[in-house]
């Protein structure tokens, strides 16, 4: 009995042990509770604390913003001082100037590129003309001309011109350096110094490359007395004299000029350069006509040329042993300013006397001891006339009357009317018709031939003060 | 004896006072200009202190003066070269530098004033090609046709002279001030006289007008010339004269340098009133100021629209 009643005590204790652990639970349970409500509402009434300052100080800040902004919508313009203006206003300036560079290209040169092709017919062959282009039909691509210019540094600027030419005989493509010199542009007294290979001053048209010519063809005169194009390897000083009236004087010196050769001898002497110089004046006649003239020299005391040239009776030979030219030309133009690029008149002639020494040999026979220097004098001269009605259309005529240097009574005389179709400034087509009348004693034939040339440009392209 | 003396002490006198007078002569600022609306603003601001040679007499085309070498010693004796820049000389300004030999005078020195500077060009082209013409890369030069860009070229001419003559700046910026107010005062009757005009269409033979049609509230509907320096070819007249006779186009400006048959063949065809108007002052008679060629310009303009 006793054992039962105690495991009825038993059984009752456990279950009022097992109670007390659930309540103790539960007492628990509920601090969590309230812990966790009053976290939350702490948390809740801070975010709304948050909310409502920060919406405060947004107000504020717009408040600020806008009162700021009245400020300096209302400030007067006395704010802005007149330095902080100015220094805004060069600002402003430097960014324009920016886009307004006046020098092309910068430190990259300036860049153009001329074109010139001839489509001719000559009615005799070379042998009867003297020329190196064949009789016929021919077409000759003058000149690829390619230019560079641009300032090399404060004093001096640099400019090159590369020209390729079809070879008469070959047809393929002759590159020659035709100019690459260094001009000079801040020497004191009006001087101005040129050095290097380009074409020097003398006359009016034999420093104009063959596509600014105002023909097709380089006059007669000019290709024979100078050689064409007056290139020369030297130096050229050219002086502005100092005073109210336009008056330009050159001298230079060169190793050649012109065609000429350079002296086969090892050691040179001074004499064996060759020197030139020019003088030249204009004058307004009146607001629309302008006078320009200019007489010019060439001297090589000692050409030593080894080139010689067989006379027309087939046995006596001449070589050139000192080179004397002398020019005078003369410019008329009439040059409207109300309507210059629509109408224009130009009058140009220039006569060269040619005073050359000639080592002759009567029987052609090298140092058999009957050479003798000759003096010999001879007379040359172009004229032309080229009037322009329009600003695309202008025609014209030119005169030749040639002495051959080595025989005065050899004498040529050519007569070209041309017309000239200048499509755009870049653009130009000219049509020429040259009848070219040799004496007998020249060993020539008249000729008859029509000429067309084609002459463009790209890239950049200025016009020097000698292409004036 | 006494009497001998005399003469000679006058003589001396005399030749005293001429070289007296030569260097004061020679202290005037020799000032080379390309064109004659700013030798005229030069004149106004310089006064008494300013020998003004322009290269230009007024009847030229802006591009193509004649480059003579009776420029050169001008050029040559120059203080200070005034251009109107963006180009507009480029024609005959380079070689006509190059031959002047005067090292104050050349880009970038003190005595070489662009009057461009602090203009906002018109029509920058995208491309400098040839075959958009004549282009200028830095943009339309023509800006003196719009008197408040003249200001600009005003207030530039100003700063050269100071520059090269600061013993004068104090009457050089007071006439300046003079002359913008003079300027200013007629800007606002062109302004006036001009605002029933907006909107008016007209063509010229140049690109010549898109400043002084900006200003005035105009419209710039064409130009005779193909592109800038090529000439029109007869489907390009045909074609404009469609597209002015669609558009109502009542005005044909003719500059003074071109000639005339085309524009009055256009104007004949279209119904348009054909006037002659010059670009810088001297371009017609009785404009020998900038002032009395801007009114010439104005007037004729309000004259020629349709009522």
């Amino acid at each position: 009995m006793k054992k039962i009643l105690m495991l009825l005590c038993l059984g009752l204790a456990v279950p009022l042990m097992q109670a007390q652990e659930t309540n103790e639970v539960e007492q628990l349970k509920q601090q969590l509770k309230q812990m966790q409500e009053n976290f939350e509402r702490v948390q809740r009434e801070q975010k709304e604390q948050i909310d409502s300052l920060t919406k405060k100080l947004d107000d504020l800040s717009k408040q600020q913003q806008q009162q700021a902004a009245t400020q300096t919508t209302s400030a007067p313009p006395a704010a802005v001082t007149a330095d902080q203006f100015k220094d805004l206003s060069d600002k402003v300036d430097s960014v324009v100037e920016s886009q307004t560079k006046e020098l092309p290209g910068e430190f990259n040169p300036a860049i153009g590129l001329v074109g010139e092709t001839i489509f001719s017919y000559n009615s005799k062959d070379s042998a009867a003309t003297g020329s190196d282009r064949p009789g016929g039909f021919d077409v000759f691509q003058r000149s690829v001309e390619l230019n560079i210019a641009a300032s090399v540094d404060p004093f001096a600027k640099g400019y090159a011109v590369i020209n390729g030419q079809a070879d008469a005989a070959t047809g393929e493509a002759d590159l020659d350096v035709e100019e690459a010199a260094l001009q000079t542009t801040s020497l004191p007294g009006n001087l101005e110094l040129k050095a290097g290979r380009f074409f020097g001053e003398f006359g009016r048209l034999a420093y104009i490359h063959d596509h600014e010519l105002p023909f097709v063809n380089r006059p007669l005169v000019l290709d024979q007395y100078i050689g064409g194009e007056s290139q020369t390897d030297g130096a050229q000083l050219n002086w502005l004299v100092p005073m109210s009236h336009y008056l330009s004087v050159t001298a230079g010196v060169g190793d050649h000029f012109g065609d000429q050769q350079g002296s086969p001898n090892e050691f040179r002497t001074f004499t064996g350069l060759s020197f030139w110089g020019r003088v030249s004046t204009y004058f307004d006649l009146t607001s629309d006509w302008q006078l320009e003239t200019g007489v010019s020299g060439l001297w090589n005391p000692d050409t030593e040329q080894n080139d010689t040239v067989v006379q027309p009776n087939g046995v006596t030979t001449f070589a050139e042993r000192e080179r004397r030219v002398a020019g005078l030309d003369v410019k008329l133009n009439y040059v409207p300013l109300v309507n210059n690029q629509f109408r224009g008149y130009t009058w140009g002639t220039e006569v060269l006397f040619s005073d050359n020494r000639y080592q002759v040999d009567p029987d052609g026979v090298p140092f058999n001891g009957d050479e003798f220097i000759q003096r010999q004098g001879a007379i040359g001269l172009y004229s032309y006339m080229t009037y322009k009605w329009s600003r695309e259309w202008s025609g014209g005529f030119l005169f030749d009357y040639l002495q051959n240097a080595e025989d005065h009574n050899s004498v040529t005389f050519a007569y070209s009317p041309y017309v000239t179709w200048a499509l755009s400034h870049w653009n130009q087509l000219r049509l020429q018709y040259t009848h070219t009348d040799n004496n007998a004693e020249s060993g020539l034939k008249p000729n008859d031939a029509i000429y067309l040339q084609w002459a463009w440009i790209i890239g950049a392209h200025s016009h020097g003060w000698q292409q004036r | 004896m006494k009497l001998k003396l005399f003469h000679l002490l006058a003589l001396a006198a005399t030749g005293l006072a001429v070289l007296t007078v030569l260097p004061a002569q020679a202290a005037k600022v020799r000032v080379v200009t390309t064109l004659t609306d700013l030798a005229d603003i030069t004149r106004n601001i310089g006064g008494d202190h300013v020998d003004v040679f322009s290269l230009a007499t007024g009847v030229e085309d802006t591009h193509g003066v004649p480059m003579k070498p009776s420029f050169v010693p001008k050029m040559n004796q120059a203080d200070m070269l005034a251009l109107v820049g963006f180009g507009c000389e480029h024609a005959f300004l380079p070689a006509l530098l190059e031959a002047s030999k005067n090292p104050r005078i050349q880009y970038g020195k003190p005595g070489y004033i662009d009057c461009s500077k602090g203009v906002v060009p018109r029509d920058v082209p995208k491309s400098t090609d040839h075959s958009e013409g004549d282009v200028h890369p830095y943009g339309n030069p023509h800006y003196m046709l719009d008197p408040v860009l003249a200001k600009t070229a005003a207030k530039n001419i100003c700063e050269g002279l100071i520059t090269v003559a600061p013993q004068y700046a104090d009457e050089f910026t007071r006439n300046r001030d003079a002359y913008l107010a003079k300027l200013d005062a007629k800007i606002a009757e062109w302004t006036e006289v001009m605002k029933p005009l907006q909107g008016l269409k007209f063509v010229s033979y140049h690109e010549h007008w898109p400043y002084f049609a900006a200003r005035f509230g105009l419209v710039y509907f064409g130009t005779i010339e193909l592109k800038p320096g090529v000439d029109p070819t007869p489907r390009h007249i045909t074609e404009l004269i469609a597209s002015m006779k669609a558009e109502h186009v009542p005005i044909v400006v003719r500059e003074p340098q071109f000639p005339e048959k085309v524009p009055a063949l256009i104007a004949e065809q279209t119904g348009a009133k054909l006037v002659k108007l010059p670009i810088m002052p001297g371009g017609v008679p009785g404009t020998k100021t900038y002032i009395e060629m801007m009114d010439y310009i104005i007037h004729t303009m309000v004259a020629a629209a349709p009522k």
